[in-house]
């Protein structure tokens, strides 16, 4: 499996030993994923050190000397959730696949990740809007360039007539909706209609169509690789 | 500091001396503070505003506040209910008539983005400052907007859904409310109704493909 995430990578990784940080990263781990599991439960507002500090079975202490507060720590895991949604969706597809095709697969790919791990879509897509309304914009920032790149480094010139910030805006809305109705698990069921969104702006009302009905037949899971 | 504003209030509106029916009396009284709450947030944010601001606002006594909402929450929340429901009935006439339904769906829009437009408070209560009451907004959210949904499905015919998308009007009353949201955080409500044509155009790209929604976005009518 890939590695969990982006931090300490630089650490032994050619040392046969138990490498020293073992202890604080797994440390680090734990408090990263009583955070998620204690936000998504209550909100960030409601969680507090002391509730992860109990969910991750270490002090107060070891808490500080990884993150300097509740925000810090939040922060770290927020970048670990993304990193994970990016690494998913990378990997979904293969490099020769046009872009619509590897767009399709990507995002099938991290609605499966999202309904997978509940709690990893309240706080990335709900509580993370909460704690700092402008993380939508970073997301934006993130998302479109990264869609539209696909088409630019396939040399294929965009056909689409769709804003694509209103594609963004679509999928925002939709997601809160999903969130807020509980239904996160449900989301593979919405691929057609994300799949098009995702595409509708690069590639045009014709190819979102084509790609939503192979999302919609494709089987769950992704079996493509 | 609270009590004062409550004593101006008393000396400005002395109680018992309008003649008027009490039921009458509390109507327009939860009336003005319906109005007051949707000002004074929308100005102060609701963490800001405080149950005095409300009372200030629209000339009402705290008792009478009391006696009609439990806390600014609950006022803000009637206030949300009501203003939903006059967009409600807003999109609903805009979505009936005889013309195409493409048409109808750009007749809607401009309602809906007049309405918008001529309430910069309720806008930005109802799109921003909603969501800062906490939990409960969420599901007013869900609420409100099942209930767009639902109209923009009653008003479709079976043909215009494409088999491939059978969640759409999600994704269209999406489009518009996203774009509205944004709008309205950069405090831009008032031009609103410049957004008709790109937004009749992408509302109806995923129904009808781009040439027709092209064509009903400029409003030339076939």
């Amino acid at each position: 499996m890939q590695k969990q995430g982006s931090f300490d990578s630089d650490r032994g990784v050619l040392d046969p030993t138990v490498p020293l940080d073992i202890g604080a990263r797994s440390q680090r781990e734990r408090i990263v994923e009583a955070m998620i599991e204690i936000c998504a439960e209550k909100s960030f507002a409601a969680t507090t050190i002391a509730d992860i500090v109990g969910r991750a079975s270490i002090s107060r202490t070891t808490f500080y000397k990884h993150f300097v507060d509740k925000r810090a720590c939040f922060d770290a895991t927020l970048d670990l959730c993304v990193n994970e949604l990016r690494s998913v969706a990378g990997t979904s597809h293969d490099a020769t696949d046009p872009p619509a095709e590897a767009v399709r697969k990507g995002t099938v790919a991290v609605l499966e990740l999202l309904a997978a791990k509940p709690a990893l879509a309240q706080v990335a897509l709900g509580e993370a809007v909460t704690v700092d309304p402008a993380i939508v914009e970073r997301y934006r920032d993130l998302l479109l360039p990264a869609l539209e790149g696909r088409w630019l480094s396939a040399g294929e010139s965009l056909r689409g007539s769709s804003d694509p910030r209103i594609a963004f805006g679509r999928l925002q809305i939709l997601f809160f909706d999903q969130l807020a109705g509980g239904r996160v698990k449900q989301l593979p069921e919405l691929r057609p209609e994300i799949v098009y969104i995702a595409v509708l702006p690069f590639a045009g009302h014709e190819e979102a169509l084509r790609q939503a009905r192979l999302a919609a037949t494709e089987m769950s899971s992704d079996a493509g690789d | 500091m609270t009590d004062n504003a409550d004593d101006l209030r008393r000396w400005r509106l002395p109680r018992g001396r309008h003649g008027l029916p009490r039921e009458l009396v509390a109507r327009s009284q939860r009336e003005r503070l319906l109005a007051a709450v949707v000002r004074v947030t929308a100005a102060k944010g609701y963490e800001g505003m405080s149950v005095a601001d409300i009372l200030e606002q629209a000339g009402v006594g705290r008792q009478s506040f009391y006696e009609l909402f439990a806390d600014k929450r609950d006022c803000l929340l009637a206030a949300h209910d009501v203003l939903v429901d006059d967009l409600e009935a807003t999109v609903a006439v805009a979505l009936e008539g005889p013309q195409p339904w493409p048409e109808r769906v750009r007749a809607t829009l401009a309602a809906v983005l007049d309405w918008f437009a001529a309430n910069p408070d309720a806008t930005r209560v109802t799109l921003v400052e909603l969501a800062a009451i906490g939990p409960i907004a969420r599901e007013r959210f869900q609420d409100s907007f099942h209930r767009f949904t639902t109209l923009l499905d009653e008003g479709l015919d079976a043909p215009q859904v494409p088999a491939e998308l059978p969640n759409i009007t999600s994704l269209a009353a999406g489009t518009a409310l996203a774009r509205i949201y944004e709008e309205t955080v950069w405090g831009r409500t008032s031009d609103l109704p410049k957004l008709l044509p790109e937004l009749t155009f992408e509302l109806l790209v995923p129904f009808v493909g781009e040439d027709v929604a092209r064509s009903t976005a400029d409003g030339e009518v076939t």
